[in-house]
């Protein structure tokens, strides 16, 4: 077995802390760039432009257009850039949620379609079944929450 | 200008904080269960799961790793066991699929339950429709990926 049973030591404090800090660190180092971008558009009319752009098709998930932004984000670099942005813009409970679980099914499409491709998985199989999820599940949300 | 920019300090630092205090002992907790055998018995739990899929049983345990580790951590763990146990191509590729929609579930879900989002309705949602998805996933590849193995 890869993870053999042992008793919980020292050892396993520290090495919870270690991987608590370095998530959050991985965290920092990408949140904390989108986070000062995303609030700096804000003051510019390009945030708007955006939200004006996309506010139709996010409108289908009771999404205001910003949140195209948190989406796109999401997929092309991970969830911890989504999160940098998702906390910079100001979105209700109910709008987060619904980004939560679409991101949470898909994101991180450039490394994470490459591992299932090394699997032998097709990249486009694996993207749209991914999406669709996504899709369904904003929508179904929307619906219940 | 200088009021986005304090804007952007504050408000980065202040969720960084409210993820840290989330994150951090759930980690440590997550390493504490781990040393209590918790990923062998998430296996065991599984392993009726995946006979439903129609996977070997010791599908189970690079199942239960790739759901709490992650894939990109979890990856080399995952092969490894999949030559271990040799598995076939489609147990392998339906590992593949669960996980591609279910992984590192429990980090994932204390992000943003840190945002404030329900962490039960997170990851409730998140591993039944990876279930879901799996199970026609499984009905799908049928007959096309018979006893392929790696």
């Amino acid at each position: 077995m890869p993870y053999p049973t042992n008793s919980v030591t020292a050892d396993t404090l520290k090495r919870g802390l270690k991987s608590g800090i370095e998530v959050t660190w991985q965290l920092a180092k990408v949140m904390l760039p989108i986070y000062f971008t995303v609030t700096l558009l804000k003051h510019t009319p390009v945030l708007d432009a955006i939200a004006r752009f996309f506010a139709p098709l996010m409108g289908i998930f009771s999404l205001p257009g910003e949140a195209a932004l948190v989406l796109v984000i999401g997929n092309l670099v991970n969830l911890y850039a989504a999160i940098g942005a998702i906390a910079s813009l100001s979105l209700s409970l109910k709008e987060i949620s619904i980004l939560a679980i679409m991101l949470s099914f898909c994101h991180s499409l450039p490394v994470e379609t490459a591992l299932a491709k090394k699997i032998g998985l097709s990249a486009v199989s694996v993207i749209a079944a991914r999406m669709a999820l996504a899709v369904l599940s904003g929508l179904a949300f929307n619906l219940l929450l | 200008m200088a009021e986005a920019l304090r804007e952007a300090v504050v408000g980065s630092l202040n969720s960084l904080k409210q993820i840290a205090i989330i994150v951090i002992p759930l980690m440590i907790a997550m390493e504490i269960l781990k040393d209590l055998g918790f990923l062998d018995r998430i296996a065991d739990w599984l392993s009726p799961i995946v006979r439903i899929f129609g996977m070997k049983k010791e599908s189970a345990f690079p199942l239960a790793i790739g759901i709490i580790i992650g894939l990109s951590y979890g990856a080399g763990i995952i092969f490894k066991a999949a030559k271990e146990y040799q598995l076939s191509r489609k147990d392998l590729y339906l590992i593949t699929y669960f996980l591609v929609s279910a992984h590192a579930v429990f980090e994932d879900t204390a992000i943003f339950a840190a945002l404030g989002v329900s962490a039960s309705l997170l990851l409730l949602t998140r591993l039944s429709v990876a279930a879901i998805f799996t199970f026609l996933a499984s009905k799908a590849i049928k007959d096309t990926e018979k006893g392929v193995n790696l």
